[in-house]
């Protein structure tokens, strides 16, 4: 009956639609172990854990190839549920506790102790749901759980206004307090945490890993992981690169194999010969960025006139934070000037004027009004900003139609008349009609945030096109934040990798896959060389 | 669209119908306009056979044989009467009497008489019921029938023509005349003098042709002038009376006082009661029964005089016909149409010789039966037919003229078939363009204005009310467009602007202005007071985003409300608008007849097609909605519009979101108060307290049937919504009146209509967010 492996996942293979999302990917991971699992955004990390889980969207999506079994046994898990009663939990990024239940309450729920009483055993259909809680047992186990995970607090207080910290960890007490549990799934648990907290938590995995619970630990953290680790398995692109053992490899061997050369750069073009050399466009000094799950703490960075500076790193690491806390649509804070004047922050309407233009990376919802017209669409910005395409007090109908006939000329918009709403569009038209909008605006320096997601390949190739033309034509200065690492090096002069809020490092295009991996995850000052 | 594309439109529907021969839908659609056309083939061959010797014939034979039907009907309910008279005097007469036919129960007694009259019908219609013409005697009757008919037609003509004269005059001088005891008084008993001054307000009266009304308006004159005093002493005394509840705090102490210091007493508290001796005997009675009260240990209940109502309007009302003189030649060709009337009764007697023992009372009741089969209003071929067809039955009558009776209403039919038909055929190249609602709605508007030729109610008359309604509802909803472009969508508490704008109604009131000074005057102070309220009002709304629907409904009924307390305080003094006895407070309803009631509607109006165009209100309404289009086309109506559609884009573009939110809301306001005004002007009468409390639900059901959502809205879509809605509804009205008995059902249909479009509305917007 016993296996040499607690889980072993054989051969996955998961197609959303005619895409594959995963490929033959194998996990094997022996009891009492922890075993990393590393990967860049999209690598299939989360998809891999949905199939482990029986998550309904798997089966809603027709299911995957491949087997699951535990202890050597092959299992079909249907739900989360029945997961869980096979042995398997999981510690969520987002806490799933109930801010007004007490702590107790949360690691029991549902797994409450109670005592019967005559009620409920004349009403035994009803089961267990008329029986009265055993508070003091209750708060028992969950006393001893806490203790576990080495968090010396009460357990009847309540969970609304802990500390983000201690919540993980009672995510964690309520995990290990479930009897039988013979794997534990951490999806990234450090994320929320400060650096003594952490430490406690890999110690507190040790721990349980001590007890025999094995650990799939999902990070991007790569000291972490080689602290805590005894194996390693990495993904890149839905596809098992390597699994090995911690103490046959190092942090730069790591980095590299997750970020891996792609096969071909998205669109071919002319390397400049000599970087470029112009003056400061823009110098950003300290910036504090409050965007929900983009926060930025302090970026410090320059960017040069006439070039395409590429801002990378991973989600939620706050990349997306700059263009927005800069152009005014989130909170920000501290110093930034552009030409050498001071830009006043959180003023979207004076940015615009200073001659900035952004393409949001929320197209829908902040990049377009959906039910107007391409042609309203496209003068929208440049007719409130620099009131452009206005005839006296009345907007000038026939100029914006012959501009935006212009537009749709130059980039190739798709559609039917510039009459037609945008959100009949296609998203890479949209993106075009973004871009389009941010042109109209006449600037000297061009933000835009994720340019090519959730569009087709052709239209990627016109968008990416169309900034190398503005670039090199007409000397605009362009910031490109993408989570494509390869789009951001087949046009970027230079690429800043944004990790927890603040520049890890600057590297150029043709910097290792090493430099770029331990940058995103967060080693600074490796490629110094494009500084 | 040329005829070979109308082809072409149609082949393609036939061949998408050969494509996909189990679309159920296509089927059905094209069954149901093939048996359409059928119809509209068989209505045309009924309007051709119109006038042919045949179907004259038949229409003759019809004509005579209702005219036999009508006068033995008569006859029959005659016996029936005295039959069901028989039977309850025979019950008395059988002791039935006093208590013993009370025990019975008057629905026994009712069912015991109504089995007599069923039993003495039976054998009536065996004897009466369809009495055989003599051939010899077909030509006599045929020819007083034809004489009748001429005589009828001569006389309805000018008693019409005349009664609408005096109407016109009667409402224009009732609506005109501010107070009829100041005309009167002024003119004594002089009849020259007061007809110069009732000239002086209607002018029509002196032209020579309305001489004969002359009489009749100065009894109407007088009538008017003592039915005015009468109420003025009835409130008079009731106000006094009840005063005397509250002047005088220990009654007790009275009891000793004989009558005369009793009066003494009153006259000293209430000074005004000295004056009127009048009301002694009742003052003191009145004392005397409070002392009784207090005496038995209870509380006088102080009255509250201002309860009392105002002097409600006279005006809209039908004419009083009790002062209508005929002229001269209309009473001639009254003498001929009774002498045509002798003439055919003798005629029927000769073949229904039992008519001759009829009383008088009864023959008139029957002539007038005939009169009516003989005139029916209007001499169309069907209404004719109809009135013939309807006595008879429709026993021997040629199909062709079958056809050609029914003719109208097989038009009707089929066109509202072909309509049916089209939809469903059509359905998936309509829906996509108008969305369901709005083809249900206008497919609904087309039938009831067929079902309207149906019940011969006039349409170009239906359709100068709808464009009347246009005028005061349109401004009304053309303030909901600003609230849904800024985004904080229906703006139910557009209630605040009209509360606005009736203030400035009340203020033009209060300084007695009138005409076109006054209206401009009530619109301006209309604005001036809703532009801070609306700003007020938008700050609470930027403040609850997200759940602007709940507060604007919630604070549009509790301004509402909260103004009733206000309209009692407010410290106008104009006797013309606050409660006359207590003083104080401003009453429910005011006149603006005597100011500017009806003056944009009456301007430049003219009539075409008997439909009466309220020209100024149109080109009023047409102004606003000039000035919003306009509007919308600037910088700041741009970035408004953006603001309400998408707030984040708009932020992104350096737009204060929360600024053009409070525009857009005062614009609201603003055009809600401008709204009211001539929402009022066309009513007549301006409404407070919680008369405006509907306007907002009004007002959105109009502009979202015009195709606007709680997110878009465009000129064109109030102007549309406004069209069809009042459309439906008038149109609606009239013919559930007509349709089925009793008022109420209209009232239904517009909740009905109302409510269900905004329930739609929203249920397209996913609780009023976007996505």
């Amino acid at each position: 009956m016993s296996s040499e492996f607690i889980l072993e996942m054989e051969h996955i293979t998961k197609m959303y639609g005619p895409n594959p999302v995963l490929k033959d990917v194998s996990l094997r991971i022996r009891p009492g172990e922890i075993h990393a699992l590393l990967g860049e955004n999209g690598a299939g990390k989360s998809t891999l854990m949905n199939v482990l889980f029986g998550m309904p969207v798997i089966h809603s999506t027709g299911g995957f190839e491949g087997s699951v079994s535990l202890n050597g046994v092959p299992v079909a898990i249907q739900s989360p549920m029945d997961a869980m009663a096979k042995g398997i939990g999981m510690v969520h990024q987002e806490f799933m506790l109930i801010p007004g239940f007490s702590i107790t309450d949360n690691i029991k729920l549902n797994r409450e102790i109670t005592t019967s009483w005559w009620l409920s055993r004349l009403l035994r259909r009803a089961g267990r749901d008329l029986e009265f809680l055993d508070r003091e047992s209750m708060a028992e186990d969950a006393r001893q759980a806490l203790d576990a995970v080495g968090i010396g607090i009460d357990e009847y207080a309540l969970v609304a206004g802990l500390p983000v910290g201690h919540m993980q960890f009672i995510e964690i007490a309520r995990e290990i307090d479930k009897t039988g549990m013979k794997l534990l799934v951490f999806d990234e648990p450090t994320a929320v945490l400060t650096e003594s907290e952490a430490a406690q938590l890999l110690k507190v995995m040790r721990e349980i890993a001590a007890k025999g619970i094995a650990i799939i630990f999902i990070t991007h953290r790569l000291d972490e992981v080689m602290a805590a680790a005894d194996s390693i398995t990495i993904l890149r692109d839905g596809q098992l690169v390597k699994t090995l053992a911690t103490a046959d490899t190092d942090i730069n061997e790591l980095a590299g194999l997750m970020i891996g050369r792609g096969d071909e750069s998205v669109i071919q073009v002319e390397r400049r010969r000599e970087p470029v050399q112009g003056g400061t466009a823009m110098s950003i000094r300290n910036l504090w960025v409050d965007m929900p799950g983009e926060n930025d703490k302090g970026i410090t960075i320059d960017v040069r006139e006439g070039e395409i500076l590429g801002i990378g790193g991973l989600a939620g690491q706050g990349k997306i934070g700059i263009p927005n806390g800069i152009m005014g649509l989130y909170d920000a804070a501290g110093e930034v000037t552009l030409f050498g004047e001071p830009l006043k922050l959180n003023d979207a309407k004076g940015a615009l004027q200073r001659g900035l233009a952004f393409v949001s990376e929320d197209r829908r919802g902040v990049g377009l009004l959906l039910d107007e017209s391409i042609a309203d669409n496209i003068a929208f910005s440049a007719m409130q900003a620099h009131g452009q395409f206005m005839k006296g007090p009345l907007k000038d109908s026939g100029g914006i139609r012959r501009y935006a006939q212009e537009m749709i000329r130059e980039l190739d918009i798709r559609c039917t008349s510039p009459a037609q709403p945008v959100g009949t569009l296609s998203g890479g038209n949209q993106q075009k009609v973004c871009v389009a909008r941010a042109l109209a605006l006449n600037p000297k320096f061009l933000f835009i945030a994720e340019p090519t997601r959730g569009i087709d390949i052709g239209a990627k190739q016109l968008v990416l096109e169309t900034l190398v033309r503005l670039n090199r034509e007409q000397g605009m200065t362009i910031v490109m934040v993408s989570s494509e690492l390869q789009e951001l090096r087949s046009i970027c002069d230079r690429i800043a990798i944004v990790a927890e809020g603040k520049v890890a490092d600057i590297l150029s295009p043709e910097d290792s896959d090493t430099a770029f991996g331990l940058a995103m995850s967060g080693y600074s000052g490796q490629g110094g060389e494009a500084q | 669209m040329s005829g070979f594309e109308k082809e072409r439109e149609a082949g393609k529907g036939i061949r998408a119908l050969l494509k996909r021969p189990y679309s159920v839908r296509k089927a059905v659609g094209a069954a149901v306009m093939v048996l359409a056309l059928q119809l509209l083939i068989a209505a045309v061959m009924g309007y051709s056979v119109r006038g042919t010797e045949s179907v004259t014939a038949d229409l003759k034979e019809l004509r005579s044989a209702a005219v036999v039907h009508v006068a033995s009907e008569g006859l029959v309910d005659m016996m029936v009467r005295e039959a069901q008279a028989a039977r309850r005097k025979d019950l008395r007469d059988n002791g039935y009497e006093g208590r013993k036919f009370r025990e019975m129960g008057s629905n026994e007694v009712d069912a015991i008489i109504a089995e007599a009259g069923d039993e003495a019908r039976g054998k009536a219609v065996i004897l009466y019921g369809s009495p055989n013409v003599p051939a010899e005697a077909r030509p006599a009757l045929d020819a007083a029938i034809q004489e009748l008919e001429t005589r009828l037609a001569a006389y309805g003509e000018l008693r019409s023509a005349e009664r609408k004269t005096f109407s016109g005059l009667y409402v224009s001088l009732v609506d005109s005349v501010p107070s009829w005891s100041e005309l009167t008084a002024a003119a004594g008993e002089d009849d020259e003098a007061l007809f110069a001054a009732l000239c002086k307000v209607e002018p029509g009266l002196a032209k020579a042709e309305n001489a004969q009304f002359r009489g009749g308006f100065l009894t109407l004159a007088r009538d008017m002038a003592q039915k005015e005093a009468d109420r003025r002493e009835s409130e008079m005394k009731t106000q006094l009376l009840a005063e005397i509840d509250g002047a005088i705090s220990e009654w007790a102490e009275l009891q000793e006082e004989t009558d005369d210091g009793l009066w003494e007493i009153l006259c000293r508290e209430i000074p005004e009661l000295a004056d009127n001796d009048r009301y002694r005997a009742d003052a003191i009675a009145r004392v005397r029964s409070n002392i009784e009260t207090v005496l038995a240990g209870k509380e006088v209940a102080v009255a509250d005089s201002s309860a009392t109502e105002g002097n409600t309007p006279v005006s809209e009302t039908q004419a009083d016909y009790r002062y209508f003189t005929a002229s001269d030649e209309l009473k001639r060709l009254e003498k001929e149409k009774d002498d045509a009337h002798s003439a055919l009764w003798d005629r029927l007697t000769d073949i229904v010789p039992s008519l001759k023992e009829i009383k008088s009372k009864d023959r008139d009741g029957i002539m007038e039966n005939v009169d009516k089969v003989l005139y029916p209003g209007d001499l169309s071929f069907t209404s004719r037919y109809q009135s013939y067809t309807a006595d008879v039955g429709e026993q021997d009558i040629g199909t062709l003229t079958w056809f050609a009776g029914g003719a109208e209403n097989i038009l009707l039919l089929g066109l509202a078939l072909l309509l049916l038909g089209a939809m469903l055929f059509w359905w998936d190249t309509l829906t996509p363009r108008f969305g369901v609602p709005r083809i249900i709605i206008m497919l609904f508007f087309l039938y009831l204005i067929l079902a309207a030729q149906f019940f011969n109610i006039s349409i170009p008359l239906m359709m100068g009310n709808v464009l009347e309604r246009m005028v005061m509802y349109g401004i009304l909803a053309l303030a909901m467009m600003p609230g849904i472009q800024c985004g904080i969508g229906l703006n139910m508490g557009m209630t605040i602007g009209c509360i606005a704008g009736l203030l400035g109604v009340v203020l033009s009131l209060q300084f007695d202005m009138t005409g076109a000074g006054g209206l401009f005057f009530a619109v301006m102070s209309g604005v001036l007071i809703a532009v801070p309220l609306g700003w007020a009002y938008s700050i609470l709304l930027n403040r609850m985003k997200g759940n602007e629907m709940t507060i604007s409904t919630y604070v549009g009924f509790s301004f509402v409300s909260l103004m009733c307390i206000g309209w009692m305080l407010l410290p106008f003094t104009n006797p013309k608008i606050i409660w006359l006895l207590s003083g104080q407070g401003l009453r429910v309803t005011h006149s603006l007849l005597g100011s500017y009631g009806h003056l944009l509607d009456k301007m430049l109006s003219f009539e075409i097609f008997g439909m009466k165009i309220p020209t100024g209100g149109l080109l009023f309404m047409g102004l606003c909605c000039l000035l919003m289009w306009l509007f919308s086309r600037t910088r700041v109506g741009i970035a408004m519009t953006a603001a309400g559609s998408n707030p984040r884009f708009a932020e992104a573009s350096g737009i204060n979101v929360n600024r053009m939110r409070s525009l857009g809301t005062i614009l609201s306001t603003v055009f809600a108060a401008v709204g009211i005004v001539i929402y009022s002007q066309s009513f007549g009468y301006a409404q407070l307290y919680t008369a405006p409390r509907q306007l907002g639900f009004i007002a959105a059901s109009a502009i979202l049937i015009g195709g606007a959502s709680v997110r878009k809205a465009r000129v064109g879509h109030v102007l549309l919504g406004v069209f069809l809605f009042e459309g439906v509804l008038v149109f609606g009205q009239q013919i559930a009146n007509s349709a089925v008995a009793g008022g109420g059902l209209s009232e239904v249909m517009r909740i009905m209509i109302s409510n269900g479009i905004i329930l739609y509305a929203l249920t397209q917007t996913g609780g009023g967010r976007h996505e």
